[in-house]
């Protein structure tokens, strides 16, 4: 079960990366950095059902729950950032932001 | 998996994804969407045969609806079916939880994502709507050059997977006391081995929510006739 768990999750994390690169809209880009969240669970909790050595424990699942909080962060400050930036110039076009100075 | 096998699949992959991949006027996603159903067929025949333990048609079709709705999330030409396939992604993942026996988790994930954050996500792409499809939606930026580094990446990531499978040191397989990750079982490592991250994860929480109002709230100062009215 980990070996097409683990594929699945690098799977994932590269279906979003090609998204983060080539989609423009930034609310899509964002999104896409979720995708890679979600390949990462599933790597970690994959990772962590395996008794490599010593007793099973339940680290996996810990780490996956931070992850999600800061996930949930992540799209707290992203979102916002986001909002603010369509205020600034009205279009979400990742090519509109090339110059990080002002006008 | 064969080698062969696998790069067929992961070919034809990347071939049908920079089909179906934005490309402005010209539709080339029904092609697209061909190539990548027969990536997928190969693919569930593949993990059907690969996966042992006692649940491998619900794996094998958990997993081709996982990576067909992140394959949708990255093509859809309207942000808001984007996300709604991201929903259907996170339910995905939440029954794949449930199969490695991460109940707690995968409920967790279901309140806070598909609850949450994507609800967030909604209503900024409401907010931000334009009235027709705009030109960034409806063009990838360079989509070849993306799709081969991830095929590349991918490519790399299970060769070196099928290699580890194949070598001697075959893994232990899961023992049969492992504990499900119940909410009793998974809060004792929460409050004892762990606390401290516990408490800087609040921290953190806490943090990103006082810089998101703080950043949503300020005015654009670049355009400077706002500034004298607020």
């Amino acid at each position: 079960m980990l070996l097409p768990c683990v594929l699945l999750g690098a799977t994932l994390f590269i279906l979003g990366l090609i998204g983060f690169v080539t989609r423009r809209n930034l609310i899509i880009m964002f999104l896409c950095t979720e995708l890679m969240f979600q390949g990462i669970i599933l790597n970690v909790v994959a990772f962590g059902r395996q008794p490599l050595g010593g007793r099973p424990a339940l680290d996996g699942q810990v780490f996956a729950l931070f992850l999600i909080a800061v996930a949930a962060a992540e799209a707290a400050v992203a979102l916002a950032l986001v909002v603010l930036l369509y205020r600034h110039r009205d279009t979400l076009d990742a090519q509109a932001y090339r110059l990080l100075k002002d006008e | 998996m064969v080698p062969i096998l696998l790069i067929l699949v992961l070919t034809l992959g990347a071939v049908g994804l920079f089909l179906a991949l934005p490309a402005g006027p010209t539709r080339t996603d029904r092609v697209g969407w061909l190539v990548l159903a027969g990536a997928g067929a190969v693919l569930l025949g593949s993990l059907l045969q690969l996966t042992p333990g006692p649940a491998p048609g619900w794996f094998a079709g958990l997993a081709l609806i996982a990576v067909f709705s992140a394959v949708r999330v990255i093509t859809h030409r309207r942000p808001v079916y984007s996300a709604l396939y991201f929903v259907l992604l996170i339910l995905t993942v939440t029954a794949l939880l449930v199969l490695m026996e991460a109940p707690f988790l995968s409920v967790a994930l279901v309140i806070v994502y598909a609850g949450a954050i994507l609800v967030t996500y909604v209503f900024v792409i409401m907010l931000a709507r334009q009235a027709r499809p705009t030109s960034y939606d409806t063009r990838a930026r360079d989509p070849f050059w993306g799709c081969l580094a991830g095929f590349l990446l991918l490519l790399l990531l299970s060769g070196q997977l099928n290699l580890f499978q194949a070598g001697p040191p075959r893994l232990p397989a899961v023992a049969d006391s492992a504990p499900a990750g119940t909410v009793e079982q998974i809060a004792v490592p929460l409050f004892t081995d762990y606390l401290l991250a516990v408490q800087l994860i609040g921290l953190l929480l806490l943090a990103a929510l006082a810089g998101a109002i703080a950043i949503a709230r300020r005015q654009p100062t670049g355009i400077g006739e706002n500034r004298g009215e607020a």
